[in-house]
């Protein structure tokens, strides 16, 4: 029996091997050179120079870094609230019981397919510029608009407008979501005489928090890795005086522009921190307000 | 049973692995060449007809041509480069021939037969570092004022007169213009860019890059510089920050405010003269720069720069598609000015009968300012193709008001030293 067992196991993982290398190739192997290169010079052309810390060192006085680490930090911790909550207010209005659900729920989802494309980051600059939508719209009220697309006070805005579109992926979860609450609960509160305001404090989103969580989790995460929209819309420099460059486009700059690979990848590395430590905090703060049954 | 899946395996790995390490020929011979280039459409077509003709010449080769806008190419060009898959031939352009040759990148032309002997000193100088020939240059091109005639007829003003003008009369022009334009035209886009730097800088005994690869600009050049633009930008002859910063990202001439008829000058490469009368439908001047007396800033330099991959499986080939690019009537006569007037003196002759009135304009003008130009520009040490980047944030620092010009000169010359590593 035992003998029978590992042999399937073998054969199982025989037909792994394609992935286990694929996934040493293409995904280990790479990070782990990241990480090598983070302690070298490495300019792409020549082989790599061992640094030590150098990268690491400059990273604590280089402004530019900083600033578009304060860039992403506004970015995520205003763009993914603001995305959650639309998210969440869609999901309840679309779960009353509106006729043709499967219809809203697949037109407020495409947003989240096509925002991460160039296009739509190319449709932004149209709509957000000097001769944009927004400016055409704001005409007749007599206001002479700016390029909100490269207006160093209005840029950033206009990306976290963007990403808070993309609310469609985590409305689609708390849907979900919604969907598991009993309408038992709903029930016996109505018949105890509450309304829906406070029946949606305290039987929806306590029950919802789980979910809260995830979509959080999620969304931040992704948020940190956002490069397509400010790449487009800024034309690959993330400004005007850099207030669109986010973390990963400085990291493209200073990797493909510059030439400084070695930079880049200790860069990677901080994300990597950055991001690791933000979701551990995350993790720490949900036993406080995540409520998963009793 | 298991040794025959670990065949399995094994043969599919094989497989995947010899369909990854493709090379660049043909099953029937035939060699391609990869060619990279930026430019806009017409530039393409033209491009795609040379190629064509190329191909007609020599059988047996066959030449695959890719191309984006000038702002994407260099971060492409990098990222290929990087991973090995560089065209065959690039295309290069001020301080690129350096960054990429000193990183052994480019192919040392003295390795392969290329004949230079017709092409002009001057521009060939640019694309030689160190001794080493990495680069032919394309056609020779001169930082420039394009003239809008018939917007400054419209604003009734008279056109400057381009021997004596100095930048005082430049900006009173500006000015008069501003006043009379209406709304959502302008005298000029803003003019800070850092062929413009280095000409305003070379006007007063300096210039942007010293010659043994240091920061040469002095502070209080850019202080003047920027004073002179805020004070454009205040008279409204130039845009709002907003909008420059959003031309800033719209590289191609069709988006320019002189390729849409919104403007009266743009200080612009001379080779690009016909994509702006092109994109804007109207007849546009070439003039020279102001305030080129007593020393003269302007300088005749090669537009781009044909390269040769060093990694390159037909380094053979790849030289002959150079040498019908840049020393072929034929070729001449289908690119005719657009990457500059050709550099070759017999393709340049050879093509006197083709040229178009845009490009007889064009060739005027660099004929006549070449007892008139500077001594050739010292171009930008490794790290310097930084410099447009920096100096674009610098600039809008200054345009929205957050710098005085005074903190962006420190700022500018601080960064490009870091960048320069100087």
């Amino acid at each position: 029996m035992s003998k029978r067992l590992e042999r399937a196991d073998r054969i199982g993982y025989l037909f792994l091997t394609p992935w286990f290398i694929g996934m040493a190739a293409f995904t280990v192997g790479p990070i782990l050179a990241s990480l090598y290169l983070s302690f070298t010079e490495y300019t792409l052309l020549k082989p790599p120079e061992w640094l030590g810390l150098d990268n690491y060192r400059e990273m604590l006085a280089d402004p530019r870094l900083h600033k578009s680490l304060a860039v992403t930090f506004v970015y995520v911790f205003v763009s993914v609230p603001v995305q959650l909550v639309l998210a969440l207010a869609l999901a309840l209005v679309l779960n009353r019981g509106v006729r043709g659900l499967s219809f809203y729920r697949s037109v407020y989802y495409l947003p989240s397919l096509l925002a991460g494309s160039v296009s739509i980051a190319i449709l932004w600059r149209q709509i957000f510029g000097k001769d944009g939508l927004v400016n055409q719209l704001l005409e007749p009220f007599g206001v002479e608009g700016v390029s909100w697309v490269a207006h160093p006070d209005f840029a950033l805005g206009t990306l976290v407008v963007l990403n808070a579109w993309t609310f469609g992926a985590p409305m689609v979860i708390f849907l979900a979501g919604l969907r598991q609450i009993p309408a038992t609960y709903y029930e016996a509160a109505q018949v105890d005489g509450a309304g829906t305001v406070s029946r949606f404090f305290h039987i929806t989103l306590p029950l919802l928090t789980p979910i809260i969580f995830f979509n959080l989790v999620l969304q931040m995460i992704g948020a940190f890795q956002s490069f397509t929209q400010a790449f487009v819309i800024s034309g690959g420099q993330g400004g005007p005086s850099d207030s669109t460059l986010l973390y990963t486009l400085y990291l493209y700059q200073r990797g493909f522009g510059s030439f400084d690979m070695g930079y880049a990848s200790a860069m990677a590395w901080v994300l990597l921190a950055v991001i690791a430590a933000l979701t551990g905090l995350n993790f720490l703060f949900a036993k406080r307000w995540v409520f998963y049954g009793s | 049973m298991p040794r025959r899946l670990t065949a399995l395996c094994l043969a599919g790995l094989v497989l995947a692995a010899s369909a990854c390490s493709g090379s660049s020929g043909g099953d029937d011979g035939t060699i391609e060449l990869r060619f990279g280039w930026w430019g806009n459409n017409d530039r393409a077509a033209a491009t795609q007809k040379v190629i064509d003709a190329f191909e007609a010449k020599n059988p047996g080769i066959t030449v695959k041509g890719t191309y984006t806008d000038f702002n994407s190419y260099f971060d492409r060009l990098a990222t290929e480069v990087a991973g090995g898959r560089a065209p065959d031939v690039i295309t290069l352009g001020g301080a690129y021939p350096r960054e990429y040759g000193d990183r052994g990148a480019l192919l040392d032309l003295s390795k392969v037969a290329l004949k230079t002997d017709k092409i002009g000193a001057a521009a060939l100088g640019n694309g030689m570092f160190d001794g080493v020939q990495y680069g032919v240059p394309t056609g020779v091109n001169a930082i420039s004022v394009v003239v809008n005639e018939s917007v400054f007829d419209k604003a009734g003003v008279e056109l400057p007169d381009q021997d004596t003008w100095t930048w005082d009369d430049f900006k009173r022009i500006a000015r008069d213009l501003a006043a009379k334009l209406p709304d959502g035209s302008f005298a000029l886009a803003d003019p800070t860019r850092t062929d413009m730097l280095d000409a305003f800088s070379r006007q007063r005994g300096e210039a942007l890059y010293t010659a043994d690869g240091k920061v040469g600009i002095s502070e209080q050049t850019l202080v003047e510089w920027w004073t002179m633009t805020l004070e454009l930008r205040d008279a409204r002859a130039t845009p709002p920050a907003s909008q420059t910063a959003e031309l800033i990202t719209q590289p191609a001439p069709e988006q320019s405010l002189m390729g849409r008829g919104l403007a009266a000058m743009q200080f612009d490469w001379s080779n690009q003269l016909t994509a702006l009368r092109k994109a804007s439908g109207q007849p546009l001047k070439l003039i020279r720069l102001p305030g080129e007396t007593p020393t003269p800033g302007m300088w005749l330099q090669a537009s781009q720069i044909y390269s040769i991959n060093a990694k390159s499986e037909h380094p053979a080939e790849a030289a002959e598609l150079v040498d019908f690019l840049v020393n072929s009537v034929d070729a001449g006569k289908i690119i005719l000015a657009d990457r500059g007037i050709p550099a070759n003196s017999e393709v340049r002759e050879g093509i006197q009968s083709v040229l178009t009135d845009d490009e007889k304009a064009q060739a005027a003008f660099i004929d006549e300012l070449t007892p008139k130009a500077g001594p050739p520009l010292v171009i930008g040490p490794t790290g310097s193709t930084d410099t447009p980047k920096i100096l674009d944030r610098v600039n809008a620092e200054v345009l929205f008001d957050r710098q005085t010009p005074a903190e962006a000169a420190a700022d500018f010359v601080k960064q490009v030293a870091t960048a320069i590593k100087q």
